[in-house]
């Protein structure tokens, strides 16, 4: 592949029109940002209409619009699951955030972590909580690296060696700078332009790709039929049902628990305006189904054959087939468009995920355990240096390790994430739980999920398990917060009667 | 939870129930599974799924507008505890 002049030029336009949009946004909305809550949350101060574009620009990542189509074109009807997802994260969105907004802002929380120290009082299950979100949400982090790298090669870019890496470590370096110099500003301004980027980009593909394919039934009928619904349970096993409600159920419960997804929450000016974006973000799912429909057009115009796109799919696997089918339909500048908001796509999450990882950082270890009595300016420093360290250490990863493990951590973390559900969500309703009972279930449920992924060698996150003799393939985050959940359940009474014994004994 | 704030709650919040909606449109897979009928030569399952998304959306934006409607003719102030509080320096909080 040839460097596409056209193309690459129009990207790296709009990459600098960002860049550019980076550092200016430390002046919007102009706030002290050597305070924490300035810098890692925007000063709490965004509406409805700037948390919708940071929101969606934060959970519809650079990954997504890369591996869902790539999973539709792989894997056919079962990575549609993303679908049933997206309609599900909103009335959780709904329901439970809100009330966290209103503790938070009341009490001046930054992350999930301070107000389970608060709510609970328990410094390890506090420590737990900012742990696993940080280990869970750097893997993620390096995947938007990926999807980066794969738009920076379909252009033509060189893919190997030292200049290969080249164009990512500039981008990163460029993120890493205004993240640092504006905060939360700097992804909640870009993600305006992201957005509209992405939308006349996926306009344009569905109404100009089918036209080319010769319509959607073309399209349908060049998928192999098998694909094309899911497997019907067969014997004694629920086959790919349970699987694909499993898969949606369990993702759509630990996207929120994410920290990047919490930062984004808590940077609201209001509860109503969590609820109202519950409502006005499925603008954004509905943009997600016709963009994992691309997987089928991409198959109906036989891109994987297509001797230009060899080296891609070499490279990349199913992950280069939406950049070959964009460069295979549109023409060179509009390429540039489309690759520059996808790799935008990446620099929006990817530095909200940094932030929030630097607030759990500064907040619930460095403040909790090293300095409890720093200053603000220290604080917010504190988490402006992990901040570049976070994103180094992603780089590092990407370049250093295979591919396949940081995938394989990604699937990892979703297991884990899922297990702060009893501790954050649950607290929010109910004083009935233990703090030592939740961080029994939070330890029992990360240990069964890494179990039963392992059981599958780290590459699926479908366990089938069986109960009397019928077997419920199903996503193993779903099953292990369910042991996560009996576990704090059963626990929390006879832990609060012990300590009340130990209590009325330690008085006597 | 006293019996009184209990009643006091479902009378603000019953829209919320609607919220189930959403979840039962997807969790009814075997129902969708299917091809046949199609819509514009878009299998069943694929329109049936986006088709999904804008009622989820609009069962959202109802229970949203219904508790607009109901929180002011049931009680007013800062005791009840999904009261906003808007800190926001830009008017309103739309922005």
């Amino acid at each position: 592949m040839s460097l596409n002049v056209t193309a690459a030029s129009v990207f790296v336009a709009l990459f600098g029109l960002v860049a550019w949009l980076g550092f200016v946004a430390a002046r919007w909305r102009k706030a002290d940002l050597n305070q924490l809550h300035e810098w890692g949350l925007g000063g709490r101060r965004f509406g409805t209409v700037v948390t919708w574009f940071l929101l969606g620009g934060d959970l519809y990542t650079a990954y997504t619009f890369i591996a869902v189509p790539a999973l539709v074109y792989g894997a056919g009807a079962m990575g549609f699951f993303a679908v049933p997802y997206t309609i599900l994260i909103y009335p959780i969105l709904f329901l439970v955030f809100p009330r966290l907004w209103k503790i938070a802002h009341e009490h001046g929380h930054v992350t999930a972590a301070d107000y389970v120290r608060e709510r609970f009082g328990s410094r390890p299950l506090a420590l737990a909580v900012a742990l696993t979100g940080i280990i869970a949400t750097m893997p993620y982090i390096a995947l938007q690296l990926v999807g980066m790298e794969v738009v920076i090669h379909a252009l033509g870019f060189p893919a190997d060696g030292w200049t290969g890496h080249l164009p990512l470590i500039i981008a990163f370096i460029v993120l890493a700078a205004f993240t640092y110099t504006s905060g939360l500003r700097a992804p909640a301004l870009i993600a305006v332009v992201k957005d509209m980027l992405i939308f006349v980009t996926i306009f344009a593909a569905i109404v100009i790709i089918p036209a080319k394919l010769g319509g959607y039934s073309a399209i349908f009928a060049s998928v192999p039929p098998e694909k094309l619904t899911l497997t019907p349970p067969s014997g004694d096993s629920l086959g790919s049902y349970s699987a694909y409600l499993t898969l949606a159920v369990g993702s759509a419960l630990a996207l929120f628990l994410y920290p990047h997804s919490m930062t984004g929450i808590l940077s609201a000016s209001s509860g109503k305006v969590i609820r109202r974006n519950a409502a006005a973000l499925s603008a954004y799912s509905f943009v997600l189904g016709l963009i994992a429909l691309l997987g089928y057009m991409a198959i109906a115009a036989r891109v994987d054959s297509n001797p230009l796109y060899a080296a891609g799919f070499a490279k990349h696997g199913a992950n280069f087939a939406v950049p070959a089918l964009f460069l295979d339909s549109f023409s060179s500048w509009f390429v540039g468009v489309a690759f520059a908001a996808i790799a935008i796509g990446a620099l929006v999450p990817a530095a909200i995920m940094s932030i929030a990882c630097a607030n759990l950082f500064t907040r619930n270890l460095y403040k909790e355990f090293w300095k409890p009595h720093c200053t603000d300016a220290e604080e917010a420093r504190m988490a402006k240096i992990v901040s570049l360290l976070v994103k180094v250490g992603a780089v590092v990863f990407v370049l250093a390790i295979p591919k396949a493990y940081a995938i394989q951590l990604q699937l990892l973390g979703g297991i884990w994430i899922i297990q702060l559900l009893p501790p954050i969500v649950l607290g929010l309703f109910t004083r009935g739980f233990n703090a030592h009972a939740l961080l029994l279930g939070w330890a029992a449920g990360t240990g069964i999920g890494t179990y039963m992924a392992a059981t599958r060698g780290f590459v699926s996150s479908i366990y089938p398990l069986e109960i009397f003799g019928v077997t419920l393939p199903g996503y193993a985050a779903l099953y292990s917060v369910l042991v996560n959940l009996l576990v704090a359940v059963a626990l929390s009474p006879v832990l609060d009667r012990l300590a009340r014994r130990g209590v009325a004994s330690g008085t006597r | 939870m006293t019996g009184k704030h209990m009643k006091r709650s479902l009378a603000r919040y019953w829209p919320r129930f609607l919220l189930v909606i959403p979840f039962l449109l997807v969790a009814c897979v075997p129902f969708y599974n299917r091809i046949e009928p199609t819509l514009a030569d878009i299998p069943f399952f694929y329109w049936y799924q986006l088709a999904a998304i804008l009622l989820g959306a609009t069962v959202a934006i109802t229970v949203y507008l219904l508790e607009e409607w109901i929180t002011p003719t049931t009680e007013q102030g800062s005791s009840d505890p999904d009261s906003d509080i808007d800190v926001s320096g830009t008017p309103g909080d739309i922005l």
